[in-house]
């Protein structure tokens, strides 16, 4: 046991191929045939996946390394107990996998100051993935290197046979693509600001004023319904949270309760026992909204369909997106549902909408809190190129 | 107060798929405990349903032989409970989006009028494990059969149409005739292919009042759901007339004390959709490609079958019952045997003599060619009823034609007149007595006489000839 690793991996490394090389760290939640996928429960003690996640099985066949699986939340639902980031920090690791509920991937790479990335929905298969809230989570990747992450996206992306629930599109293209910035419109929504702590607007103006200076075009779009992107989240996850994790039972893996006087009083006292409080609550959360006010998560599906075809507009009026990234780094681990929503108000809206998300680290030494782009679904491949733009700017304008 | 009971049926049909329905191992229920099992359907984590297309196939027909609108989009849920037959915790169903709405059969109600009981709707879900009690020493155990889990099945939820236990079993028949004929199902609630669930309230007859209902389970035939809902009513109308409310509840059949007994009290919410699956869309060409698949309805054939070759409605019925039994019937007509005659062998003898030699009527040696060419031979006054008869027996055990066994065995009937002639005088002089009778005007000592000579000639004398020489010597 060690402060970043939960378990490492007992072979080396000794694969062939594009990857050869890379050593990349997955967590509990992504299963590797033997390995304990235990996602971060008690719920889940000693389970040990059956079989390769598709992600894993192909990253290894592109010669990857997976090095061992990190500390994770429960479920890898916010980032309470999680280390995700910290191998790449110790040089433990060239990349880590990090399930992405509501924006886990890029706000542990903004902790770490590496580059965090969220495919868009559906591009990478969920095979293996053992998750929370089906029709948001997603494989998220960090790397200290954009060049890693589009590798790796090159190689995990796009139809698995094993999973219809991938909708049939192109794979985006993922290889090196030149980005022209007088020929890029940046878009910057308005109400994305609204909620920043002091300090941070200015902070955030200043990156977008260098990315002008840079050649792009900037341009203020509103979407005056951005608040609502957590609310919808927060019903639409909880709900789905909590029909799907039913099947975390503690019967046939986890810990059954002794003393029960029957099966009802066995789920009872198992489950009770198995989940942390955090998650709970929001399993509670969820189960209140399904059994009690159904209506409520009707209206939550409504309002984000709309949320989509908003954003779907948008997007289509420039090429990408810039939000700010708050820093929410706090003392203590936060103790409620709405303390861990409060940490991913900037990136919940890409979970609700499935689009894709990079987070840039600032130049090492500022006091910046980096940038967060993003693109209309399935624009990852050049999502990923205007990243690597901006960093290859910063280094040659130094 | 008099009383009528409102009834609706929901009614579980298993496919028979060669696989389940969201994995490719075997749908083989009964195969040894847990041999059929993998990550999907043993539900674990990180697994992905993967919808077969062969159980949408299935379905589809299904929907579409019970007259019913397949919906260009339908979408699978999570349904929640808890129970260790479901270890996932949730059944994936179609709650919201079913596969199809709409359809019905016709029945035959008790006064003999036609009545249409209607189909809500019909979804697609996954059936759950079974769950084997057994004793370790004098430890009650629970084993989980894996087996079943994932098995595909259909729900067909009627319209609360039934008035009477009759109606519900009338139904039954018919829809176990016709989800048969698609191929779909063995739909047998013997071995639980069919299980049905009956929603029963009463009201004051004439009323359009829908009360509370009560949910009865458990009946293993169509027989049982017959009791069930004849003693539901009754349990009801008393608890009415002695003033007690009836509350929504689930009761289960009783067979051997034929009585409903209450069971634990149902809960159910709201389902969440559930997106590993994708929603089903189905083109209307696909749709127009499975509806040509489809073969013809009972129902349709039966009228068919009495319009064109003029057998009466309950033949028509009997006929259209099974398909393999119509397509035998249409076979032999088809060989040129008149109808009437086609129907009465297949029913009185062939069918009999299948059955006895356990054989199935497709896979008997007596071809609906051979069985055409020994009931021409009958038409044709080549050899009688009786020798007809004793030819197919003969047919059963050897490849030969009927005309080569009628020749082999001597069989051929007598219709030469000068042979029929001696046979009758011989008896004539032996039966002095019965002539004085039939002379004096006994009618019945035609048919003893008529009995002496065909006895005479082995059972080979052609009836028909024999009446009208004996009329003629006589009378």
């Amino acid at each position: 046991m060690d402060s970043i690793f939960i378990y490492r991996n007992p072979e080396n490394a000794d694969g062939n191929g594009p990857l050869k090389g890379l050593k990349v760290a997955i967590q509990l939640n992504i299963s590797a045939a033997g390995w304990p996928a235990e996602a971060g429960s008690n719920a889940l003690v000693n389970f040990k996946a059956l079989e390769d996640a598709t992600i894993v099985q192909r990253l290894r066949k592109a010669g990857a390394y997976i090095c061992g699986s990190t500390r994770m939340s429960e479920f890898g639902f916010g980032l309470q107990g999680s280390s995700a980031g910290q191998a790449l920090r110790q040089k433990e690791a060239d990349a880590e996998l990090v399930l992405d509920l509501m924006g886990e991937s890029r706000l542990a790479a903004q902790r770490a100051r590496v580059c965090g990335f969220k495919p868009s929905y559906g591009l990478i298969s969920r095979l293996g993935l053992i998750g929370l809230i089906p029709s948001m989570e997603c494989c998220g990747v960090l790397s200290g290197s954009l060049k890693n992450i589009r590798a790796i996206l090159k190689a995990v992306a796009g139809p698995d046979e094993l999973d219809f629930s991938l909708p049939d599109e192109a794979t985006p293209d993922f290889s090196p693509q030149k980005i022209d910035p007088e020929k890029t419109t940046i878009g910057l929504i308005t109400e994305a600001l609204a909620e920043l702590p002091a300090g941070h607007e200015k902070m955030f103006r200043a990156a977008v004023g260098k990315l002008k200076k840079a050649g792009f075009s900037l341009r203020d779009l509103s979407l005056p319904d951005f608040p609502l992107f957590s609310l919808v989240h927060k019903i639409v996850g909880s709900v789905e949270a909590s029909s799907c994790a039913g099947r975390y039972d503690s019967v046939r893996y986890g810990r059954r309760a002794a003393g029960a006087k029957n099966w009802n009083d066995m789920y009872l006292l198992s489950r009770g026992a198995a989940f942390g409080l955090l998650l709970k609550g929001y399993l509670m959360q969820g189960a209140f909204f399904q059994f009690e006010r159904y209506d409520a998560y009707e209206d939550a599906c409504r309002i984000r369909a709309r949320l989509l075809d908003d954003m779907q507009r948008l997007t289509s009026q420039v090429d990408f997106l810039v939000f700010p990234m708050a820093d929410h780094e706090s003392d203590g681990a936060p103790a409620s549902i709405a303390d861990t929503y409060a940490q991913f108000t900037s990136t919940i809206f890409a979970s609700v909408t499935g689009q894709p998300a990079l987070y840039l680290p600032p130049i090492s030494g500022s006091a910046h809190t980096g940038l967060q782009l993003a693109g209309p679904r399935l624009s990852d491949g050049r999502l990923l190129a205007l990243g690597e733009h901006i960093l290859n700017t910063r280094r040659g304008g130094k | 107060m008099e009383f009528e009971a409102v009834i609706g049926l929901e009614i579980h049909v298993e496919l028979n798929c060669t696989t389940k329905m969201f994995c490719d191992c075997p749908n083989r229920p009964g195969d040894e405990p847990n041999a059929n099992t993998c990550p999907i359907c043993l539900w674990f984590p990180g697994a992905i349903p993967r919808f077969s297309r062969e159980a949408l196939e299935k379905a589809s027909l299904l929907c579409l032989g019970l007259g019913a609108e397949l919906q260009p989009k339908s979408a699978f849920d999570q349904k929640v409970y808890y129970y260790p037959d479901l270890p996932k915790g949730f059944q994936l169903s179609q709650a919201h989006l079913p596969l199809s709405r709409g359809g019905g059969i016709e029945i035959t109600d008790e006064s003999g009028k036609p009545k249409k009981l209607r189909i809500h709707h019909i979804h697609m879900e996954e059936d759950v494990a079974k769950l084997v009690h057994e004793m370790e020493g004098r430890l009650p155990i629970s084993l989980v059969d894996f087996n079943r889990a994932g098995s595909p099945l259909v729900e067909i939820v009627t319209e609360p149409d039934f008035r009477s236990p009759y109606e519900a079993m009338e139904f039954l028949k018919a829809l176990r005739t016709q989800v048969r004929s698609v191929g779909s199902s063995e739909c047998s609630m013997d071995n639980g292919t069919m299980r049905v669930d009956a929603n029963i309230s009463i009201r004051p007859r004439g009323t359009d009042q829908m009360n509370t209902k009560v949910e009865v389970k458990n009946m293993n035939s169509v027989r049982h759901v017959g009791d069930a809902i004849a003693y539901e009513i009754i349990r009801q109308g008393a608890a009415v007339q002695a003033g007690e409310a009836v509350v929504l509840h689930t009761r289960l059949w009783d067979p051997e004390k034929k009585v409903t007994l209450p069971m634990r009290a149902k809960f159910e919410g709201p389902c969440v959709p559930d997106p590993a699956v994708p929603v089903i869309e189905l083109s209307p060409e696909w749709i127009e490609k499975m509806r040509s698949r489809l073969p013809e309805m009972p129902a349709v054939k039966a009228e068919r079958l009495v319009k064109q070759h003029g057998v009466t409605g309950e033949e028509a019925a009997f006929l259209s019952s099974d398909a393999e039994v119509a397509s035998y019937f249409e076979e032999l007509v088809g060989q040129g045997v008149a109808p009437r005659t086609a129907m009465h062998w297949l029913i009185t003898q062939l069918a009999p003599a299948v059955r006895e030699r356990k054989l199935e009527l497709c896979s008997s040696p007596v071809t609906p060619e051979r069985l055409a060419v020994l009931l021409k031979m009958l038409s044709n006054n080549e050899i009688n009823a009786n020798a007809a008869r004793e030819v197919l027996t003969h047919m059963f055990d050897s490849d030969d034609s009927a005309e080569a066994i009628v020749t082999a065995r001597g069989f051929r009937q007598v219709s030469d007149t000068a042979t029929l002639d001696t046979l009758i005088d011989k008896v004539l002089n032996e039966q002095p007595a019965a002539v004085a009778d039939l002379r004096s005007g006994q009618g019945k000592a035609m048919g003893f006489l008529i009995g002496q000579v065909m006895q005479a000639s082995g059972g080979k004398a052609n009836p028909k000839m024999i009446r009208e020489l004996l009329s003629k010597k006589l009378i």
